[in-house]
């Protein structure tokens, strides 16, 4: 592979931006933010990522995505109520219930594409949110149930609010590494030739229902994994993490910040619950400037904050930057080095 | 005679009321560039793509390599060694000419599930391939370019070059030469010709332009209303009282 004057700028960006996460815990308490607000930030930028590879890389539109998000939470807190699991243990309990939550609504959806995809997975992600909602003795109904953080099944030690900020860290570069070489993968090139022209791909000899379903299966582990994080930070589950306002939520970090890219969803999650912890407190009616403020993105911005930045860097450089574009979009489909 | 590579027997897709496939059998022989022509709305377009899996057919069957795929799913047929071209060319717009052939090639071998890097040696045979399309549909100029930013004549002859990715011994065109400039065709009738002469390839197209339609095709299928009107030699097929009439211009013919 051919390091690129601009792969090394990409790369002391995200170095950068990495050691002023790692710092967050020093000055959390001076910019008046706790560090599990940037948990959740953590938490849903893993969720907008899962997000991401269906909108910007598959181009089918998970509106129901909170489904997996939800199923990930409630199967690390049930686990942890009933069975009284440990803390590991219940994290992947979560990415479990979510892939088979994947499993069971999956076959349905591959049915069905563009809008009617979305509809059908809003259906499906609202019949878990009634079911969540409605069988009070088991989930708690519409308060949730509170539980407390379970200890590490070895240590017997139960993990501090800074400890697991530090921990999701570690899993959000995981995630993020994982995702940029499953993108850069035959498959995820594969995914992208769906989302450029499915009837294309599928004249190449792809069996595309395949190829969406295992994204689809993919979405469901990453998103549940952040959900299920998501739960053992906050210590509580309750039926809006299934609500479909959530996966509006998502879906709005991930297409803010920039779908198509690595780092966009993380972009979009951090000014979405940054901006909701701040100004929920101050205005009561913060979503009506903040949803005015998804408008004018969508409709003058619409590859979101982070795909508007490389454009114009691209554009600086006088075109021929396709390459290095896609190491930075990551979607790199061919590592040929481009001759003017 | 040379064998039936592709067939098509009492073919019959309807839409609602409309016939517009009524009834057609037609056979494709190994080796051979057969046209199929007709008016607008004759069922050209629907009969193509009944005969690639676009459409389930209402009823009849497609043999191809002397098995039955009527309904055999998309990928199987390409598989089996069939490939298409569209009306308005099917290509992955925001992708460089090198990549689109590049998801062509890695589907062919096998490569698109993958989850890890493909190794050196097969990406060298992969790009070596890639090389020779474009240089096979002359696009080397281009190659590194969005195919959105070509002009459509080269949009088409990527979309050709797609098609012969995965390694296809049928190719079918729908249309090539719609919305061209009249610059433009040449170079796609050239590699049309191309695909029969050097590569050995079996090509059945439909086409409006006559002109070109005469000038590649060994056999002509003319529809007319969803039925066969005529079937023979583009000099038979010129001959042709009923197809004048239905048809093809005088002036047209006199230029055979």
């Amino acid at each position: 592979m051919k390091v690129t004057r601009r792969g090394i700028i990409a790369g002391i960006v995200v170095g950068l931006l990495f050691v002023v996460l790692l710092a967050v815990p020093l000055f959390a308490s001076h910019v008046n933010l706790a560090v599990s607000i940037w948990t959740d930030v953590l938490s849903f930028a893993i969720a907008a990522m899962a997000v991401n590879l269906l909108i910007g890389y598959t181009g089918v539109l998970p509106f129901g995505n909170a489904a997996f998000f939800g199923l990930g939470a409630y199967g690390a807190g049930l686990t942890i109520q009933y069975w009284h699991v440990g803390f590991f243990g219940s994290i992947a309990l979560g990415v479990v219930a979510s892939i088979a939550g994947g499993l069971l609504i999956g076959p349905f959806l591959l049915r069905r594409r563009g809008i009617y995809f979305a509809l059908l997975m809003i259906a499906f992600g609202q019949i878990f949110f009634f079911i969540a909602d409605r069988f009070t003795d088991i989930t708690g109904g519409e308060d949730g149930m509170t539980f407390t953080r379970p200890a590490i099944e070895w240590s017997k030690t139960v993990i501090s609010d800074t400890h697991l900020y530090l921990g999701m860290l570690l899993l959000f570069a995981v995630v993020a590494l994982v995702f940029w070489m499953l993108v850069r993968s035959p498959f995820g090139r594969s995914l992208v030739a769906i989302k450029e022209n499915e009837t294309r791909a599928r004249y190449l000899g792809m069996n595309t229902d395949r190829f969406i379903f295992v994204a689809l299966l993919i979405s469901a582990a990453i998103e549940g994994l952040a959900g299920a994080c998501y739960t053992l930070s906050i210590m509580n589950a309750d039926p809006s993490r299934l609500d479909f306002h959530e996966s509006g939520n998502i879906v709005m970090m991930t297409i803010l910040g920039g779908s198509g890219t690595i780092l966009g969803p993380f972009i979009g999650s951090l000014i979405f619950v940054i901006a909701q912890d701040v100004l929920s407190s101050a205005l009561p009616w913060w979503q009506i400037p903040f949803g005015a403020v998804f408008v004018i993105c969508v409709l003058f911005f619409p590859k979101g904050i982070l795909g508007t930045i490389l454009d114009v860097f691209e554009k600086r450089r006088g075109g021929f930057g396709y390459e290095a574009r896609d190491t930075l979009h990551g979607t790199v489909i061919s590592e040929r080095e481009i001759q003017p | 005679m040379s064998e039936v590579l592709f067939s098509g027997e009492n073919i019959v897709k309807h839409f609602g009321g409309v016939r517009a496939v009524e009834d057609v059998s037609l056979s494709v022989n190994a080796g051979s560039i057969q046209a199929i022509i007709g008016p607008n709305g004759a069922g050209k377009s629907t009969l193509f793509n009944a005969l690639s899996g676009f459409y389930k057919c209402d009823s009849g069957n497609v043999t191809f390599k002397g098995i039955d795929i009527t309904s055999a799913p998309i990928h199987q047929r390409i598989a089996m060694g069939m490939g298409r071209t569209f009306q308005t060319s099917s290509v992955f717009p925001n992708l460089t000419v090198w990549d689109n052939l590049l998801i062509g090639l890695q589907s062919a071998a096998n490569l698109a599930f993958r989850f890890r890097p493909v190794g050196s040696a097969q990406r060298k045979t992969m790009e070596e391939k890639i090389e020779r399309l474009i240089d096979f549909v002359n696009l080397k100029a281009s190659a590194h370019r969005p195919v959105a930013e070509l002009a459509h004549g080269s949009q088409r002859l990527c979309e050709i070059a797609m098609s012969l990715s995965t390694d296809p011994v049928l190719v079918m065109l729908d249309e090539p030469m719609a919305g061209l400039a009249h610059a433009e065709t040449e170079r796609v009738v050239e590699v049309i010709r191309k695909l029969h002469s050097e590569l050995g390839l079996t090509v059945l197209f439909v086409e409006h332009n006559m002109r070109v339609v005469l000038s590649l095709a060994q056999r002509i299928m003319v529809l007319d209303r969803g039925k066969v009107l005529a079937e023979g030699t583009p000099v038979e097929i010129s001959a042709n009282e009923a197809v004048r009439d239905a048809y093809i211009g005088k002036e047209v013919v006199e230029h055979v």
